[in-house]
């Protein structure tokens, strides 16, 4: 395959594939906690530490439709700091909120003036200089202001400073403001998609918040719309809505901005779908209800709800085609799916939703709505039986039919020769089947101390789901610690599609006898306690005998030696030979010396100075030896 | 009854014969194996008493009894003149050999003995 060709298959299945991508993705968008931000707002009421708290709850406040009372007006004259250009900003930013707030603008004037002329200012500092200007009233150069923004965006082309662009430009007059609403595209562009998902900016919510509602007052200001890619606000709203709680007020009063301008019937409002009834269905609950709002709660009018397919996650069966909803509410915001049919069977079902809105509106979010339901089904328990056997010989075996939900009535005991068995299966009410369970569990109570043993019941793995359990007294002994006692045996099952969960009590009274002593229970609080200390320990010494008995068998070996003395008398021992001279004389000294240093080596030397000494007197030895022998030597020759 | 008067009698020519032909030079040579004998017997029933602590003396005393016994063995069978033919060796070349050799065994025994 030659690399152009391989080039234009690329080209030409990336853009399906990531429509795929795109498309499938379902819009998780939830409606906003807007209980949780006004709680944050009102408590910050309660006290004020800085004006740009101020700025921001009563800003909120505002936003979410409460009208605060001129009283806070003091509180903004006593916080603001006249030499910082962002306090002033905040300050006459709050001072908008109320109704008849006048800041003395001539205090100002100064600050905000050298702000706007020095080369020092960053975007943020010209946007407060005028923001502050505007809203105290005061005159500003726009041509000059112009200059100094397009000299700054060369310098800093952060998105803050774009964004602080884009907010001075919706304070000054509509051509330039519509100068910069042309560049929101591009500032989309730069934003982190992060899973297909979710768009945002570096910085966090509050940030993103921040820079998101900057388009839409440059828009605002502009009188244009905001030409984003819908799925791009989508992913912002997405974004936007997945944060329950927001730790700043700086967030929590952005965020508020931008929900309302995504819930402004100017701007495209995304929809928000969501299943409001329980995702269990049953003959109870046969229908799926389903409530189509924008992200503040409200209703957007009439829509035509169709469900297009209702898929089967396990093996993508489709169970509804088609298929209209039913409008429920006057205000149009909940619509109905009848979807309980005995012919539909028990499972987790998808179904997706595409919403066509009667009126022409900027809705967006419309298609690729995606509702999760599960269809939960009845059971019943059959062929359930109870088998004691004897471990040895397993063809004696005793049977117990048990039917649900009675228990047996007499007592069950068992002792350390036996096993236990239950047998039993679940069927379907529904389709007439056997199935499988997420839990099927054997309980073993102790009457006494209520601890619990739980045996897993598993299934054969083909058709029938024929559960078993099996408890042998001799090889689970342990699992109950020997204890033999009165228990309690219950039969536990459950599944997430099952509409009944079931605890069976298949005997009250089972009397178990273990062959062992009973041990006591694991103590697991004791496992985190200190455990005890452990002295060292020093290797004992082995145990001797006693010194008598030592001293007895030390003379005992010693005895022989007297035996030897007798008898060589006996036979005629006698040193009559001996030769005498130096040479016999040194002979026997040096022998005598060579067997001292064996003593002196057991009791003070080493090896290697033993060696040394035996060196040194093996030379006389040897030599004074020599000289006896060949004199004994002639001496026998001459007698011969 | 007669199989035991059989082995006696047979004990007493035997002790009777070797008290007649046997040198005194090798008999007194079997007086010290006796005497080694008894020591390493000794000891070893001290051993199967109170136990092998420490069983590293245990062993230099039995092996010191078994290597004398050994070595005198072997001064006796060369001393033996009824032997001459197999060995060409003097008395007291052998009897030097022997007195080697136990300067050797001596040092490792008090090595081993601890």
């Amino acid at each position: 395959m030659t690399s152009t060709s391989l080039m234009r298959i690329i080209i030409f299945i990336l853009p399906i594939f990531s429509w795929y991508i795109t498309s499938t993705i379902a819009s998780n968008l939830n409606i906003v906690n807007l209980n949780g931000l006004k709680a944050q707002f009102q408590t910050a009421i309660k006290s004020f530490s800085d004006v740009a708290s101020l700025h921001y709850t009563l800003g909120g406040v505002k936003e979410l439709g409460v009208q605060l009372p001129d009283s806070h007006c003091n509180d903004i004259k006593k916080l603001v700091d006249k030499s910082n250009v962002e306090s002033i900003y905040h300050a006459t930013e709050a001072a908008k909120t109320l109704v008849n707030c006048k800041l003395p603008a001539e205090d100002y004037r100064s600050t905000l003036t050298s702000v706007l002329q020095s080369d020092e200012s960053k975007t943020a500092d010209i946007y407060y200089a005028v923001c502050s200007s505007v809203n105290l009233g005061l005159n500003i150069d726009e041509s000059n202001i112009e200059k100094r923004l397009n000299t700054l965006a060369k310098t800093d082309d952060s998105i803050l400073s774009q964004a602080y662009g884009l907010l001075t430009g919706a304070q000054l007059s509509q051509p330039i403001a519509k100068y910069y609403a042309d560049t929101i595209n591009d500032l989309v562009q730069q934003a982190d998609e992060i899973d297909g998902r979710i768009l945002q900016y570096e910085g966090g919510i509050g940030t993103t918040a921040f820079i998101v509602n900057s388009f839409y007052e440059v828009a605002e200001k502009a009188g244009v719309s905001i030409k984003t890619d819908p799925k791009q606000l989508i992913k912002f709203a997405t974004y936007f809505s997945s944060k329950r709680h927001v730790a700043t007020l700086r967030s929590a009063y952005y965020l508020t901005k931008v929900f309302k301008h995504l819930c402004d019937n100017k701007n495209p409002v995304p929809i928000v779908v969501s299943r409001i009834s329980p995702s269990a269905i049953s003959p109870q609950n046969p229908s799926v209800l389903v409530s189509i709002t924008n992200l503040l709660g409200q209703p957007v009018g009439e829509m035509s709800v169709v469900a297009e397919s209702a898929k089967r996650k396990e093996d993508g069966v489709v169970v509804i085609s088609k298929q209209k909803l039913i409008s429920k509410a006057s205000d149009f915001s909940v619509y109905e799916l009848p979807f309980y049919d005995t012919k539909i069977p028990r499972g987790f079902y998808t179904i997706h939703l595409t919403l066509t809105a009667r009126n022409e509106g900027k809705l967006i979010g419309l298609t690729d709505n995606i509702i999760d339901v599960k269809v939960t089904s009845e059971g019943t328990i059959e062929n359930a039986e109870l088998i004691v056997a004897d471990r040895d010989h397993g063809a004696q075996s005793k049977t117990y039919k048990l039917t649900y939900p009675n228990a047996q009535s007499d007592k069950l005991e068992l002792d350390y020769h036996q096993k236990l068995t239950v047998k039993f299966q679940i069927k379907d009410k529904q389709s007439d089947e056997f199935m499988p369970v997420q839990q099927a569990f054997l309980r073993f109570t102790n009457k006494q101390s209520k601890k619990e043993i739980i045996y897993l019941a598993e299934a054969t793995d083909n058709g029938n789901s024929q559960y078993k359990v099996e408890v042998d007294l001799t090889t689970n002994a342990n699992d109950f610690r020997y204890q033999s006692d009165k228990y309690e045996l219950v039969l536990i099952l459950g599944d997430s599609l099952l509409q009944n969960a079931y605890e069976w009590i298949l005997n009250n009274n089972v009397h178990l006898t273990f062959h062992e002593d009973s041990l006591p229970d694991k103590d697991y609080k004791n496992l985190y306690l200190p455990r005890q200390e452990i002295i060292h320990q020093f290797r004992e010494d082995e145990k001797r005998p006693p010194n008598i008995v030592a001293f007895v068998f030390s003379t005992l070996a010693l005895l022989p030696l007297l035996i030897l003395l007798i008898l060589w008398l006996k036979l005629g021992f006698n040193l009559s030979g001996l030769p005498l001279g130096l040479s016999p004389l040194g002979f026997h000294i040096s022998h005598g010396a060579a067997f001292a240093l064996m003593f002196f080596y057991w009791k003070y030397l080493d090896m290697f100075q033993t060696i040394r000494y035996l060196a040194l007197i093996s030379i006389p030895l040897f030599l004074f030896g020599h000289r006896v022998l060949s004199t004994l030597a002639a001496r026998r020759e001459k007698k011969a | 009854m007669s199989q035991l008067g059989q082995v006696v009698g047979i004990l007493r020519k035997l002790n009777d014969e070797y008290q007649m032909s046997t040198p005194k030079k090798l008999k007194l040579i079997d007086a010290y194996l006796v005497y080694v004998l008894l020591t390493g017997i000794i000891q070893f029933v001290y051993c199967l008493l109170v136990g092998t602590f420490p069983f590293n003396s245990f062993l230099s005393g039995f092996i010191s009894t078994v290597g004398s016994f050994i070595l005198a063995a072997s001064l006796r069978i060369q001393l033996n003149k009824a032997n001459q033919s197999t060995f060409n060796v003097s008395p007291e070349r052998a009897f030097a050999d022997f007195v080697f050799a136990h300067v050797i065994l001596h040092l490792v025994v008090m090595n081993f003995i601890g």
